[in-house]
């Protein structure tokens, strides 16, 4: 079991080995490191990216930079940056001067903003001190939803793509101890989001109090906010088509393994940050899952589209979403059509019969009924012949005028009660348009791995022969994403 | 001291035995460090730093060697805390950090001339050697301006670790002349660094990096 565990987890050495240095070639690792090149990729390819305001390549260009033709709020990055270094966030401008504002609060002059670009081309916060350009570009304003879950900054989703098959995703929320930046090192909430549906999973960040580097701490809720918000089971806004983007993305870059940066802005909905030649493995503690056999079950598949490879991702790597659920509110998860297991009136368990004696149907969950319900030629078939024949002997009227009607008929019955003990009560129910009388007896079923005993009103035989109605859902999550599975 | 024919005959044919010696030390070290990065998964300011630390170590001996290491990260963080706070330009910055150093240094040899601290024969400490250690200050200020403080202080340490192991590795006169006297170790290093270099498997520190998914027993299973 332990053996076969640490077989799931990918390592940075096979990371390197096995799928960044024969799937990533050199000139799309450079694309990838370039943020300028990977923008005007992006752009033919019609995936929306930040806007560029201004390109500044060397010490002339920065001296005549016209800065009163910058907007209130930019960003400057280094064009080869790496790790979000040197990344310098302005959230407004002074009125009257030339002063800039950051997140924190803290003025910068014109000559302090010089200097950080300075630094920037001399290749300060680059890969291997080359000198560098310096990119000022549209600060991204955060999709209001996710904003609440963030402090300051933005986050970002990190999805990793492999065969063009999305194969791993988490979200990256800034916090207080992250100053405003989504970087794990410096103190981020990673969040896992299940593939299938886009709804956070687990969560982590860096352990801030254990002297080694990479350890982490798994945590439920946002750390360092004003009213702190619970990070499981948000759902993701635009998930498919962030997927989708995600894809295209690595199609276009021709990085055979990649994680893309991916921000939800206001206005422009799904905005490409950069794409990573060589993504972090601190997203499987996010996930609380092993990159490693996903990438070998998506080996040497042929994905034949973009949409057949978000196919896959979704039947192979989804689910973790209904476990985790499970896991924090201590509720199963059941679909709008859920398998169940019904057990005959003969049933006994350990029985040389017990297979014979039970089968297994889907059940229509249906929230706007009370009651359970099951359709009469199953309930025969399952033994209660004899019971809905008895049932016919009352000479019930075929249907009612009024519920008030149904109620004294109902109220007649159980003064002199039959002998017949199956019917524990008769309802009034509306059927096909009608208010009529029908039995209920117990029914012993299997739902989600657990065996109960469910009232069940018997109706006449309809589209669903079994439909779990709100008395027998309070235990359960529903979720609607597979209403045609 | 007798040595076989070959490295005999090498001595005499014009390689110094110092080089000599010097040289297995690199080679030596460089595989330690090797092993350190994809087995152990402690990382290094690269290869170099450890190395010719090493070799620092090995002519200033241990002691002397961290202690000049301590007044190197010291001063190196007080002055670049204080150089920090004025605006100027990086390598200016260095440059006035490696000023502070020397400074620093020479205060050093003074107080420990004048009180030993249990550190007598620092006079004789090889110039290079100390100004070797020195070079450290560069590393570290580098990984902190790209990284963060805290983990150019982690790759430090795990630096001077991973150089006083080398330290002690090669100052072993067992190990020397052993090696010495085997040079068919040579080519053996080389295929061990290969194998290493095709190493796929997890890292020690990824195991406890990656603890929680390894330990999670209950999940997941479902999907496969």
């Amino acid at each position: 079991m332990f053996r076969n565990r640490i077989k799931d987890v990918l390592g940075l050495n096979r990371r390197n080995q096995e799928y960044v240095r024969p799937y990533n070639h050199p000139k799309s690792k450079a694309l990838a490191d370039n943020k300028i090149a990977t923008k005007k990729l992006l752009a033919k390819e019609g995936i929306n990216t930040s806007e560029v305001y201004k390109l500044i390549k060397n010490r002339k260009q920065l001296a005549f930079l016209d800065w009163e033709s910058l907007p209130k709020s930019f960003v400057i990055k280094p064009n080869q940056g790496t790790g979000g270094n040197g990344i310098l966030v302005i959230y407004g401008r002074k009125r009257g001067e030339l002063a800039w504002i950051r997140p924190g609060g803290e003025v910068l002059s014109k000559k302090d903003l010089s200097l950080h670009i300075e630094n920037i081309l001399e290749g300060r916060f680059s890969m291997g001190e080359r000198s560098d350009i310096a990119i000022i570009e549209e600060r991204v304003r955060t999709d209001s939803f996710l904003k609440q879950y963030s402090y300051k900054g933005v986050p970002d989703i990190r999805i990793i793509c492999f065969n063009l098959v999305p194969i791993m995703a988490m979200m990256r929320i800034p916090t207080k101890r992250s100053n405003g930046t989504a970087n794990l090192h410096s103190g981020a909430i990673c969040t896992g989001i299940d593939i299938a549906t886009g709804i956070t999973t687990y969560s982590m960040h860096m352990n801030s109090k254990s002297l080694l580097s990479d350890t982490y701490e798994m945590i439920d809720n946002t750390q360092d906010l004003k009213i702190n918000k619970k990070l499981s089971g948000v759902q993701i806004p635009d998930w498919d088509k962030i997927l989708d983007i995600a894809v295209r993305c690595q199609r276009a870059s021709k990085l055979g393994y990649t994680g893309v940066d991916i921000a939800l802005d206001a206005d422009k909905g799904p905005i490409v940050f950069e794409l990573n030649a060589r993504p972090g493995l601190g997203i499987q503690v996010a996930n609380q899952a092993g990159l490693r056999w996903r990438l070998e079950k998506v080996k040497g598949l042929e994905v034949k589209s973009i949409k057949h490879g978000i196919r896959v991702a979704k039947n192979l790597f989804g689910g973790e979403v209904e476990d985790s659920i499970e896991a924090i509110s201590g509720r199963k998860v059941v679909n709008i059509n859920e398998k169940i297991t019904l057990y005959y009136k003969s049933y006994k368990e350990g029985s040389k019969n017990e297979n014979k004696d039970r089968e297994i149907t889907t059940a229509f969950v249906d929230t706007g009924a009370i009651t359970s319900r099951i359709s009469r030629s199953y309930v025969s078939r399952m033994g209660y012949f004899e019971t809905m024949r008895q049932f016919d002997y009352l000479k019930c009227p075929k249907n009612f005028l009024a519920f008030k009607d149904a109620q004294e008929y109902i109220d007649e019955y159980s003064k002199n009660m039959t002998e017949d003990a199956y019917i524990i009560r008769l309802a009034k129910i509306f059927e096909d348009g009608q208010i009529v009388v029908r039995p209920v007896i117990i029914v012993k079923v299997r739902i989600s791995g657990e065996i109960r005993d469910l009232e069940m009103i018997v109706t006449e035989d309809s589209t669903h022969s079994v439909t779990l109605g709100r008395n027998d859902l309070r235990d359960y999550l529903i979720d609607t994403s597979k209403t045609f599975k | 001291m007798t040595y076989t024919p070959f490295t005999q005959w090498m001595i005499t044919t014009g390689v110094p035995q110092q080089v000599l010696e010097l040289l297995l030390a690199v080679m030596i070290v460089a595989t330690i460090v090797s092993i350190a990065r994809y087995i152990i998964g402690s990382k290094t300011y690269g290869i170099y730093a450890p190395i010719i630390l090493a070799i620092a170590y090995s002519y200033t001996g241990l002691r002397y060697g961290l202690a000049i290491t301590l007044i190197v990260i010291l001063t190196t963080l007080l002055s670049y805390t204080i150089l920090r706070r004025v605006r100027m330009h990086y390598i200016a910055r260095i440059a006035v950090n490696y000023c502070l150093l020397a400074i620093m240094l020479v205060v050093f040899f003074i107080v420990i001339g004048q009180f030993g601290f249990g550190l007598d024969n620092m006079a004789n400490i090889s110039g290079l050697a100390a100004i070797s250690i020195a070079a450290l200050s560069d590393f570290f200020i580098k990984q902190y301006v790209k990284k963060s403080f805290k983990s150019s202080v982690l790759i430090l340490f795990s630096t001077v670790f991973i150089a006083t192991l080398g330290w002690f590795v090669i100052t072993r006169d067992v190990i020397t002349t052993y090696f010495l006297n085997n040079l068919w170790i040579v080519p053996i290093l080389i295929i061990l660094n290969i194998l290493i270099g095709q190493f796929t498997g997890l890292r020690i520190k990824d195991l406890f990096r990656f603890k929680s998914v390894i330990q999670n027993k209950d999940k997941d299973n479902v999907q496969k």
